[in-house]
């Protein structure tokens, strides 16, 4: 490249290498699901393929048993099942919040990320919309959950922030997918242009719907894509924020609480990031794609995560000082029960991971260093699990009356459970990795600096429709 | 059906003549002969066709229709998944009184916890299904106990005995009753020749007219036989000190509602002790509190260990139980100060006995002191009652005492007993016999109900004498542990199945009539007893007749004994109390001088063990009974286990704690292994077992739950006794409890106070209970028709638990066995909440807070369900819709008290069929996945509506009970209409004790407490 490197000169950093080219981008991507797979590919896959099935023998034996199979009980009705939704549900969030949110406001450098945030939040939205399936007593009668015309002229209850649960997880999930779709189609057009085989030209030209690369294609894509970013983005904070309705509404003590809804929202978008930053770390290492995610990103969503596990932190300490402040015994008695009753160690987890291990990333040096991430990432999974454990379970078990105090211990189902939804989460996200474009091959072409109307060599292309996405609102 | 018309052939229309119509060859050929034919076919009961000429092969046209419908049923029925294996028969006539759907009350008795209580069973379709009280019969007064409640489900016990059996080497040999006929015929035969001089009997203790007149006549027929008697938890102690006291054989009655002050000596007379649900009434008819100007009596208490009574007391004094009679003792000196001998009391030989009486140690001064100023001061309205397992002479001094207080008479009498037979002691007649079986003096031993192997003082060794019978025979429900070392076991029928006759403590006598017939065959005592004793109408039915024949005379004989059915009481036959007694003053004195001061002092090695009735099994006989099993413990919660109580302070002494398995020894090295559980309020040193338990071959549920603590119940030892001493084992044991927290933590939940500060502050309660702090988040509902409430008077519950099963019962609720309750998924739709009340840990006061479903106007747990299936009826119940719920559990959640129940396993599949006999057909039987909970016994509601429109009449107060409200001895519980301002319920809330719980959490809920009122006297310190 010239010296007179236009990025620098307006004072922006490259987002990506300098020598990097559309044709690079292109082959570092498709190969992945063009060549054969790694043995790495196939003991992660067999190995959740197996966890996954053992997720399909546990739900089969809780179905056919019941759910006394789990260890909820009286004071204790949601446990390990609620948890789960909302782990994943918040694991979700990271999807929409990088392909919209981030999107509206220009930040170029999740294109990098994007695609496969939003592969795991359809894949965590999967995982999480099991539970509230299988939670019920009566799984064959879940259905009374939608409002289906029926001979009993019942509907279902709109009062119940359950049933608002039922319809923002689904219009989640379905703008999730149908989002993350649309960005597919470009992409997918690539790879049955590279296929070389009739099967593969069959099936990603199915899915490319007829995507031919021309000027109107680009725009009405462009247009469908703004719009449902333009969707997404309230969701990001709606679904997290009736998720936790499912609690706020409630009269429970350590429920009943007004500061559920953003606490909820941040902490979801503080899981997504650690869950996207997992496994961008173990992608990144694997195939090699160093170069499309460095360390510019991960520095950039470490950063989102120290915010974000601020907040969490704040609202933590927040909970403590509305409990003190509001003069209720109830309210005080169950916070100071998380801190020191006999689930003290969920609760202490809890503030290890998520307050004090994302403060490490004040430190440059701790932030862009790729162990540190990791670790803290994985911390951060964890923490973010035992909050949900914590909000739920020590809320109930010692609530208004203490002659129906109890306690809670899971069984090997609902560990079985938990392992096999992470076991399904990894098996479909093994099949992404292999069979889809990982990476958004379109958008960070948009990024690259000849995609710009005013680069260089602008006089070279000029007359061509720009390969790759421009701006966004153009 | 009605008949069809003859089918009119009409002539051709005009124009169409010369056509010719035809249908069939056979038309055509021949018309006339075919319209013939065809007019023959529809002649009624002929089918017309001349081809079919043999008239066995003739059909008539409705035995067709019949058939083909028959056809198609079977057909249909081919199609059904459940296909019924049994044959079934409809009635060919309709049972006089059975109309499908209807339930029937039979009033009957019942011999329980070692009194009879007058009964009312509601039958469906002929069967038993629900036990309420009899409220004409005065043992009952409408309520019951636990007990009474659970009989109903030992009717169904599909454990219970099935045939009879001859056994070898403890294997049975199923026989018939034809067999066992010839069997008694032999011992009959036998005994004829030498007037039964080797022929004994055993039997358990009776109260039956009918059993005394047979016995009589056995024994004229059998000189030399005799009958004995034994029952591992006897009143007779406090016979023989009536004997003692007064020289009469006679069974004392208490008026609790007449005694201002009672002192309780190691009695529980609210629980365990005869008379208990009666007591229940009268004593919380003496405290009842309309308004603070009311008076309530004031009850002491002093007692080992706790009990409903001690739990009920306004003072209790922890003290072991060998010291209780030394403890009367120095209150009878300090009385006898105060006492002249002016009420005909021959006093004076008894103050000189108990003169310079101590208390025992640790007895603070006040007890004796003050409790003697206010028995004094409340003569003639106060009570001295003694326990059963207390000696006989502590009951011969408590009733001097209460003699020379002016009592008997006002709020004792005494009702001469059954048989008018001198009292012995409770152990002595089992060891006669023990004797004479070690001495080979008796050839055949019938053994009458009872258990003897297992329950017979452990110094006996019964279950080994037993052999040394030549012929041994056991009627028993069961095949239990005496059944298995006998040559024949016969099932015996159960209460509910056969004939008798009962007569209370209180003089009332009555019929037990059955309600089915024996399920598994099944004879009673009476029938066996009179069929060895030859008489001639052996069955039930006449042997009664005969008994009550004689005692109302021939000439009004069958109008009475209708009557005495009809009510469940013959009142013409009530025996009077004895008017008046005497004091043998003399016989006191002895008496009084057998009540030693214990000698040694109690300490970590020598420790006293007391043997109490346990409130679920009572001696082990609902030891098969999952409610029984089930229902916790009123005092410490477990459930389907019992254990050894022992105070806090004491099991720091002993090193041990709840869960330590230890092995508790006594002076002969006996041992019984059990787990500790520490209860506040037992006193130091002493160790109460609950009897009962740790049964062997009980049956499919109670096989292996509990500890058996017989091995340890010695003579020497029958009721309490010291040296005892106590090791850990080392091991731990699972216990399962229904509340692992025992304080309210600060917070006003089961609110008390006292009767001082009552007065002071009528209202309290509601001052104690936050204020709403929020508006309602709906438009109010206005309740124009029933408005149903509750209200619970906490002052008067006695924890006994009998609500508990009576809403089982009725509601179909299931028992979910140990490890679930373990887990905290006990179904009780109501449950007992016991809070410990007071800073000394080791010295409690007790709160019972009878929880179910509280009926919220702004039910938390209606807004959350998803699918609508809990949701609010126009009365204002919180129903729940079995149907509709899907068990998202949400509304379980958000229920502030936690009384919604989940059947988080399928709790009702695999409940055997006679077990689901039992069940109420007015009740759905919950599917596992289901929400379930208290629903004010929506089914009576709908019944007493039902019965009310049929009859054109608008619904009354007390047209709807309840079922924990009729159970309830000490009608803590209200039930009606809110909207009727001269409903009990209406006003009820009205009292300034009044208050609900949890309001400030805006959720209004139906049902009302009223704040519990304790009387203690300030005199006394603790």
């Amino acid at each position: 490249m010239s010296d007179l490197d236009p990025i620098k000169a307006i004072g922006e950093e490259r987002l990506l290498p300098a020598e990097t080219t559309t044709k690079s981008i292109t082959d570092m991507v498709s190969r992945v699901t063009e060549t054969k797979a790694p043995l790495g590919w196939w003991i992660v896959f067999l190995s959740a393929a197996a966890c996954a099935g053992l997720l399909g023998i546990a739900i089969g034996y809780l179905a056919w048993t019941g759910i006394g199979t789990w260890g909820n009980n009286s004071p204790v009705a949601w446990a390990w099942d609620i948890t789960n939704f909302v782990w994943w549900i918040g694991i979700g969030h990271a999807g929409t919040l990088i392909s919209a949110v981030l999107f509206l406001f220009r930040q170029k450098w999740r294109t990098s990320i994007n695609r496969f945030a939003e592969a795991m939040t359809i894949f965590a939205v999967i995982c999480a919309l099991i539970f509230p399936g299988i939670h019920v007593g009566r799984l064959w009668h879940a259905y009374y959950m939608l409002p289906i015309p029926n001979q009993m002229g019942i509907w279902p209850n709109f009062k119940s922030p359950l049933i608002w649960d039922v319809f923002a997880v689904n219009t989640y999930f379905l703008v999730s997918l149908l989002f993350w779709f649309t960005g597919l189609i470009p992409d997918f057009a690539t790879l049955r242009d590279r296929a070389t085989n009739k099967v593969r030209k069959t099936v990603y030209g199915v899915f490319a719907f007829g995507w031919r690369g021309s000027n109107r294609h680009w725009r009405n894509y462009e247009r469908a894509y703004l719009i449902l970013a333009a969707i997404s983005t309230p969701l990001v904070l709606s679904v997290h924020s009736v998720v936790s309705f499912d609690f706020a509404t409630s009269v429970m003590p350590g429920w009943h609480t007004t500061i559920f809804p953003p606490y909820f929202v941040a902490g979801a978008v503080f899981s997504g990031f650690a869950m996207v930053m997992t496994l961008l770390l173990i992608c990144r290492t694997v195939f090699g794609l160093q170069k499309l995610v460095n360390m510019n990103h991960l520095e950039l969503m470490n950063k989102i995560m120290l915010t974000t596990g601020t907040l969490v932190g704040y609202a933590y300490a927040m909970e403590f000082f509305i409990a003190w402040y509001s003069g209720n015994d109830y309210e005080v008695y169950v916070f100071v029960n998380r801190a020191t009753g006999p689930y003290w160690w969920a609760y202490w987890s809890m503030i290890t991971c998520n307050v004090i291990s994302p403060q490490l990333f004040w430190s440059k040096k701790l932030r862009t260093s790729i162990p540190v991430m990791f670790v803290v990432s994985i911390f951060i999974n964890i923490g973010m699990w035992f909050e949900r454990f914590v909000i739920i379970v020590t809320s109930l078990h010692r609530d208004f009356l203490p002659s129906s105090w109890g306690n809670y211990s899971p069984t090997i189902v609902d560990i079985s459970i938990y392992i096999g939804s992470l076991g399904l989460f990894f098996t479909l996200f093994m099949l992404f990795i292999r069979w889809m474009p990982m990476i958004a091959m379109a958008e960070v072409k948009g990024v690259l600096p000849n995609a710009q109307p005013h680069h260089a060599h602008a006089d070279e292309d000029h007359g061509h429709a720009p390969a790759a996405l421009p701006s966004p609102a153009e | 059906m009605s008949k069809r018309k003859d089918y009119q052939f009409s002539k051709p229309a005009p124009g169409m003549e010369g056509k010719v119509f035809w249908t069939s060859l056979e038309a055509k050929a021949d018309p006339v002969a075919y319209q013939e034919r065809a007019k023959a076919e529809f002649v009624d009961g002929v089918s017309g066709s001349d081809t079919v000429s043999s008239e066995s092969l003739r059909m008539k046209r409705r035995t067709f229709v019949g058939i083909a419908g028959a056809a198609g049923a079977l057909l249909g029925l081919e199609g059904c998944i459940r296909r019924p294996e049994d044959k079934i028969l409809p009635f060919t006539r309709q049972p006089e009184y059975v109309l499908p759907g209807i339930s029937l009350h039979y009033a009957t008795t019942a011999r329980i916890a070692g009194d009879s209580i007058g009964l009312l069973v509601e039958t469906h379709e002929g069967r038993p299904t629900k036990v309420e009280g009899n409220p004409n019969h005065p043992t009952s007064l409408g309520a019951t106990d636990g007990y009474a409640q659970a009989a109903v489900l030992d009717l169904y016990d599909p454990d219970r005995s099935r045939f009879p059996a001859s056994v070898k080497d403890k294997a049975f040999t199923d026989s018939t009753f034809a067999e066992v006929d010839k069997g008694l015929t032999a011992i009959a035969d036998a005994a004829a020749k030498n007037g039964g001089a080797k022929l004994r009997v055993l039997v358990q203790s009776s109260s039956s007219p009918t059993f005394a007149r047979v016995e009589k006549a056995f024994l004229a027929k059998y000189p030399q036989a005799k009958v004995y008697t034994y029952e591992p938890i006897s009143a007779l102690n406090t016979k023989l000190g009536l004997q003692q006291a007064f020289g009469i054989s006679a069974e004392p009655a208490y008026s609790f509602r007449r005694a201002r002050t009672v002192l309780a000596l190691d009695s529980d007379f609210l629980g365990s002790e005869p008379g208990s649900v009666r007591n229940a009434r009268e004593f919380a008819d003496g405290r009842r509190l309309g308004s603070p100007r009311d008076s309530m009596s004031r009850l002491y208490v002093v007692e080992p260990g706790f009990t409903s009574t001690g739990a009920s007391a306004d003072n209790r004094l922890r003290l072991a139980a060998r010291d209780v009679g030394s403890y009367l003792k120095a209150l009878a000196a300090e009385l006898g100060v105060g006492l002249t001998d002016s009420e005909g009391a021959n006093f004076e030989s008894l103050r000189s006995g108990v003169t310079g009486a101590k208390a025992p140690a640790g007895v603070p001064e006040s007890w004796i002191k003050a409790v003697a100023k206010e028995l004094l001061a409340a003569k003639g309205q106060s009570l001295i009652v003694v326990g059963s397992r207390q000696p006989a002479a502590v009951h011969a001094l408590a009733f001097a005492l209460n003699h020379a207080l002016g009592n008997v008479g006002r709020t004792l009498v005494f009702t001469p007993s059954v048989d008018g037979a001198k009292a012995v002691g409770p152990l002595d007649e089992i060891t006669a016999l023990a004797g004479e079986l070690q001495a080979g003096a008796v050839d055949t031993l019938v053994i009458l109900g009872g258990n003897p192997a297992l329950d017979a003082p452990a110094n006996l060794k019964f279950a080994e004498l037993i052999g040394k019978a030549a012929t041994k025979v056991h009627f028993s429900s069961y095949r239990d542990e005496t059944s298995h070392l006998v040559d024949l076991h016969v099932p015996r029928a159960h209460d509910f199945e056969s004939w008798g006759d009962h007569r209370s403590f209180e003089g009332s006598i009555s019929i037990q009539q059955p309600l089915i017939a024996p399920l598994h065959g099944g004879r009673s005592d009476i029938e066996v007893l009179a069929k060895l004793a030859g008489i001639e109408w052996w069955r039930g039915y006449p042997l009664v007749r005969t008994t009550f024949r004689e005692a109302f005379g021939a000439g009004s004989f069958e109008a009475l004994w209708k009557s005495a059915l009809h009510l469940g009481v013959a009142r013409e036959l009530t025996v009077a109390p004895i008017g008046s007694v005497s004091l043998d003053g003399a016989a006191v004195g002895d008496a009084i001088k057998q009540i030693a001061d214990a000698k040694t002092a109690l300490g970590a090695s020598n420790l006293e063990v007391n043997f109490v009735p346990d409130p679920g099994l009572y001696d082990g006989r609902h030891a098969n009974n999952p409610w029984m099993l089930e229902v916790p413990h009123p005092l410490s919660c477990v459930t389907w286990d019992n254990a050894a109580y022992v105070s806090p302070n004491t099991a720091k002494e002993l090193g041990i704690a709840n869960y330590d398995l230890i092995t508790v020894k006594d002076a002969s090295g006996a041992t019984v292994d059990i787990v500790t559980w520490v209860l506040p309020g037992q006193a130091e040193h002493t160790i109460t077992l609950n009897l009962g338990w740790g049964r062997t071959v009980a049956g499919r549920y109670g096989n292996g739950a509990g500890f058996n603590v017989y091995p340890l119940r010695s003579a020497a030892a029958f009721g309490f006794g010291d040296g005892f001493s106590v090791s850990k084992t080392g091991g731990r044991y699972p216990v399962s409890v229904t509340q692992e927290t025992h304080s309210m933590e600060g917070r006003p939940i089961a609110i008390d106070t006292t009767l001082e500060e009552y007065r002071k502050n009528p209202d309290f309660a509601e001052f104690r209970s936050p204020t709403l702090s929020t508006l309602p988040l709906w438009q109010e509902v206005e309740y124009k028709g029933h408005r149903w409430g509750m209200a619970i008077d906490l002052s008067a519950c006695t924890g006994c638990n009998s609500c508990l099963i009576a809403c089982q019962a009725e509601n179909n609720v299931a028992s979910v066995g140990k490890e679930q309750v373990a887990r905290g998924r006990d179904m009780f739709w109501l449950r007992l909440d016991r809070y410990f009340v007071g800073t000394d840990e080791s010295n409690p006061q007790i709160a019972f807070q009878p929880v179910g479903c509280q009926h919220c106007e702004e039910a938390p747990c209606e807004n959350v369900c998803p699918v609508n299936a809990t949701a609010h009826s126009p009365e204002g119940l919180n129903d729940m819709a079995y149907n509709r719920c899907i068990g998202t559990r949400y509304c379980m959640n958000n229920c502030p008290y936690k009384v919604r129940r989940f059947n988080f396993l399928d709790f009702t599949g695999q409940v055997p069929e006679t077990r689901r006999m039992q069940y109420n057909p007015n009740v759905s039987v919950r599917m596992r996945g289901v929400m379930e909970k208290c629903s004010y016994c929506v089914q009576r509601i709908q019944e007493a509506k039902i019965t009310a429109r049929r009859e054109q009449r608008q619904l009354r107060d007390g047209d709807v009970k309840v079922a924990c409200q009729t159970a309830c001895a000490s009608g803590c519980i209200t039930f009606g209409d809110l909207n009727d301002p001269n409903s009990k319920v209406a006003k009820a809330v009205k009292l300034d004790r009044q208050y609900s719980l949890l309001p400030d959490l805006g959720v209004q809920p139906r049902t009302s407490f009223l704040a519990k009122i304790r009387n203690p006297n300030p005199e006394i310190q603790g």
